[in-house]
């Protein structure tokens, strides 16, 4: 059993150190990448100061737009959390990185990280799924026959003459139970992960870790409180093996889809269908404006208007980048529908998720490896924060059809991903806690009633 | 006497509280399931439908302009959802949904439903399909185990083998018994099911799916079949029935949640996906050694327009009785067919061959098997997204073709001021995309059924030998 459990940990955190491994390495390489595309900018932008090379437009490394919108994009990436290799989460649905551009959010923020769909669908093997779905039977199989076992052996009668309580009886039993499923899987968890190169010493990680640990342990202790309030019910080891799976099977498998259905119902989420229509209607707009819209820009913004007062309206890159606001503006709102509901969604998961300890725990094991919604959104502000940035350093140079200076190449602006908040994340996992913890007192309290009195033979 | 068994069982059964629970969780899951398939299934196809002609639409009536900036405009093509989908969704939650076709660019489909969802969705979505795959086998386990192992620990069994009634005939006998109880359960729900796809597809859309639903049906009833050999044939072999019934749900658990983990895993670490942007990076570097129609001084372009000048022997551009833009714009196009079809082949192949492996990991999961025969019928595995992709591929191929020969032969020379109107428009068909035919796809997921007939063999096999040396006590 100790052999077994400890190869299935370990299977778990292999995976999501291959998969941490692999998120690291597309990292490094787009980081490579953004910077020998900077370094040839500057190599160009030397050789045109010295007349070695005359670029059109189009291509010169020294344009805003063929900077900002092409050659110059800079990656805005999420490293792995503090604790990714002990689950997966949904970093593999989500892209980890975004290329930057000066046009419109929506030319990079629906891009997709590649991954087969049926590895989506099927999901992985990684640690959050070794203890959401898989501890707890190891759990049951340890503590289904409690008291059921010593009835059927005959031992039951023999130890309660003796002066110990039924209850002490039981709770000593559970406790040293759950001491061993505990350590079966907490010392490997945590060995494992500091093997896979969890760092113990960084701030965050010691305050995760504990904390990860205290959710197992009562993700476990409320397995054991319901196989004590089943044992509780005097029937046979068999019966409770079936009413303990039972639970498994309702609380794991069918309470999450369930409660899936009725978030999905109560706050459908509008289908991306309307976000392209709207996204094509604002540009079909902006297009059959054209100058028009790009005098309002400049109505608009009078600082930006070219010294050369002479406007060009077939300057082709002044037009898109006019045209990207006003398809900003129009689509604004269809986008904050999504969030909207998303975060509706969330909220309610977050409420009704106390239902099954499954989805506490799930939650609450994303949210310490940093593969959970919070995470997620932070990345989402910051990439928005700094696309706004990038946009505030090209556009007006584009507008006002400046060309960069060349140290403008060496001063792009970059982005720095700020991890969130220990305590924040304490605070929520703290709630997660509590979610598990006020199940097992109440299942816990019943099962100790009814051992009130106990049938000691079959 | 195998009818009186049966019976016997039957009645049992239904007399049993906790079987009636577990049967009335189990049927109210599986009909909620197919109503809410129905309705997503008429909601999003609608919307789809309605997107479709909307961007045709928008196309048509884009005004008059130069077909190449018609060409950058494009349109996209949405994917239709299969009717068999309200029973099987498969993939369809982490596929996209949409694609953009314009110039220049293979685009990828975006708009993951997935995304767009709580992390309670990779809990795994309630579909019929799940019940049938998950649930349902539950169920025959608990019906089963306790056939002979039941029977052992009562006591009774003894008295049954001393009336002189053959093991294999109380076999039989119980697995009938089983069986009648899983018909109350599963014909209704096939009604249902079936009303269903009649009211979201029509009539005609009924007919053209009942093949599909056939194999499904076919592929489903193997499966439950598995369940209900290994459960006799464990029942009779262990010594209690607790130790019976712990024996199937370890094998429930690695069938349905272990082994199609754990093969995901190694599938994929077996044969490598690249990241997003190994892939672009790629075929962007691959793109770029091609003919930059957009950038007039780049040396492809160059060569490109001496050819073009010497072949119609003319010195200048101006002269040439054609286009040479729309002559470079199409060249351009074509040298990207090759690398798009090569990177993309490439990359879905990755795919097929993590299928590949996982479908040997059926030899140890039949849920696999039945998954993967599940969604082929219903049309909603990969290989169809790769086929629609396929497609809008295609359609985009012929829509800029259209385009940048239009241009070739009415902008002579140097006409950068050329527009075309609704007439050009027009010339290009509107995109209807049909899903491959039943035998195309049946053909597909000939290995899963192989592999479920195998199992059911196997069980049927493993439950007679086990019966027939039925320990009495």
């Amino acid at each position: 059993m100790v052999a077994l459990f400890g190869l299935i940990v370990g299977f778990g955190l292999y995976n999501g150190a291959s998969r941490v491994k692999a998120w690291e390495a597309t990292l490094a390489a787009a980081s490579r990448d953004q910077d020998e595309r900077l370094e040839e900018l500057r190599e160009r932008s030397d050789q045109v100061d010295s007349g070695e090379l005359a670029p059109g437009l189009y291509n010169h490394p020294r344009s805003p737009s063929y900077v900002g919108g092409v050659r110059g994009q800079r990656f805005a990436m999420a490293p792995p959390g503090p604790l990714a290799v002990m689950a997966i989460g949904q970093s593999d649905l989500h892209p980890q990185y975004y290329k930057i551009n000066n046009r419109s959010s929506q030319s990079f923020l629906d891009d997709d990280e590649i991954e087969n769909p049926i590895n989506l669908l099927t999901g992985r093997f990684d640690l959050g799924f070794v203890i959401v779905y898989l501890f707890p039977l190891l759990i049951l199989a340890l503590s289904h026959d409690l008291i059921s076992a010593e009835r059927e052996q005959g031992t039951l009668a023999m130890v309660l003459s003796q002066s110990v309580r039924a209850r002490a009886l039981v709770v000593g039993k559970a406790l040293a139970r759950l001491g061993l499923a505990v350590a079966l899987v907490v010392v490997p968890s945590i060995v494992g992960a500091l093997a896979a190169g969890v760092d113990p010493l960084r701030a965050d990680a010691a305050v995760r870790l504990p904390l990860w640990i205290g959710v197992v342990v009562a993700y476990a202790a409320f397995w054991f409180a319901l196989a004590v309030a089943v044992n509780a019910l005097g029937r046979s080891s068999a019966t409770n093996a079936v009413i303990l799976v039972g639970c498994w099977m309702v609380l794991v498998i069918v309470a999450p889809a369930l409660l899936n259905i009725v978030v999905t119902a109560l706050h459908p989420m509008p289908s991306r269908v309307e976000l392209i229509q709207a996204t094509r209607e604002a540009s079909t707009a902006a297009s059959r404006e054209g100058s028009n819209l790009l005098a309002r820009f400049y109505e608009d913004h009078p600082d930006l208007a070219p010294a050369e007062i002479d406007l060009n309206p077939a300057d082709f890159w002044i037009k898109v980048q006019a045209s990207q606001e006003s398809i900003d503006q129009s689509i604004a709102p269809v986008l904050a529908r999504y969030d909207a509901q998303l975060a509706h969604q969330q909220a309610m998961v977050d409420r009704l998720g106390f239902l099954s300890p499954a989805i506490v725990a799930q939650e609450a094991l994303n949210d310490l490896a940093g593969a959970g919604m919070a995470r997620r959104k932070l990345f989402l502000e910051q990439v928005d924060a700094y696309h706004k940035e990038w946009r505030a350093f090209f556009v007006p140079r584009v507008m006002r059809r400046e060309m960069l200076s060349r140290s403008d190449l060496d001063n792009l602006p970059t982005f720095t991903f700020r991890e969130e908040d220990a305590g924040a994340v304490a605070r929520r996992v703290g709630l997660a806690l509590l979610g598990l913890g006020i199940p097992t007192a109440v299942v816990g309290v019943a099962g100790l009633w009814g051992f009130r009195r106990v049938r000691i033979a079959g | 006497m195998i009818a009186r068994i049966a019976r016997k069982e039957f009645l049992e059964m239904t007399r049993d509280g906790r079987f009636r629970a577990a049967f009335a969780v189990v049927m109210v899951l599986l009909l909620a399931s197919l109503a809410l398939g129905w309705k997503h299934y008429r909601d999003v196809d609608d919307q789809r439908r309605e997107a479709q002609r909307t961007t045709r639409r928008q196309w048509l009536e884009q005004g008059e302009k130069n077909p190449h900036g018609a060409a950058h405009y494009g349109v996209y093509a949405f994917k239709p959802k299969s009717p068999l989908s309200l029973v099987d969704p498969g993939v369809d939650a982490f596929t996209g949904v949409a694609v953009w076709l314009e110039a220049h660019k293979r685009n990828t489909l975006k708009h993951r439903p997935a995304r767009d969802a709580t992390a309670l969705a990779r809990f795994g979505e309630l579909s019929a399909a799940a019940v049938l795959q998950l649930l349902v086998p539950l169920l025959i386990i608990v019906l089963a185990f306790p056939a002979f192992a039941g029977e052992r620990d009562q006591g009774t069994l003894r008295q049954v083998m001393s009336l002189g009634v053959p093991p294999r005939e109380l076999a039989l006998g119980k697995a009938l018994g089983v069986s009648w109880a899983m018909a109350v359960l599963l014909v209704p729900a096939s009604l249902l099911g079936t009303t269903a796809l009649g009211l979201a597809s029509g009539p005609e859309g009924l007919i053209a799916e009942t093949p599909r639903m056939g194999v499904m049906a076919v592929g489903y009833l193997l499966y439950f079949g598995i369940f209900l050999g290994l459960s006799l044939a464990v029942s009779a072999l262990s010594g209690t029935s607790k130790t019976a019934l712990l024996a199937l749900l370890g094998f429930w658990v690695v069938n349905c949640l272990v082994v199609p983990r754990a093969s995901a895993d190694l599938a994929s670490r077996l044969h490598p996906a690249p990241s997003a942007f190994e892939f672009h990076r790629a075929l962007g570097e691959e793109l770029s050694q091609g003919i930059n129609s957009h950038d007039p001084n780049s040396q492809g372009m160059q060569a490109l327009r001496e050819t073009i000048l010497l072949r119609y022997g003319v010195e200048r551009e101006e002269d040439l009785p054609v286009s040479f833009a729309g002559i470079a714009l199409q060249e351009a196009e074509e040298y990207g067919y090759g690398v798009y079809d090569k990177h993309f082949a490439a990359l879905w192949n990755t795919f097929a061959r993590q299928d590949q492996a996982q479908r040997l990991a059926a030899v140890v999961s039949p849920y696999l098997a039945v998954r993967s025969l599940s969604m082929g019928a219903a049309g909603t595995n990969f290989a169809r997204d790769r086929e629609f992709a396929d497609a809008a591929e295609r359609y985009r191929r012929d829509l800029i073709k259209i385009m940048n020969d239009d241009i070739t032969q009415n902008a002579q020379g140097k006409n950068f001021g050329y527009t075309a109107d609704a007439d050009l428009w027009e010339k290009v068909p509107d995109f209807h995309h049909e899903a491959i035919d039943f035998r195309g796809s049946l053909a597909e997921n000939r290995p899963d059924l192989i592999i479920l007939a195998a199992w059911f063999l196997a069980a049927g096999f493993a439950a007679m030998i086990a019966t027939a040396r039925v320990r009495v006590s």
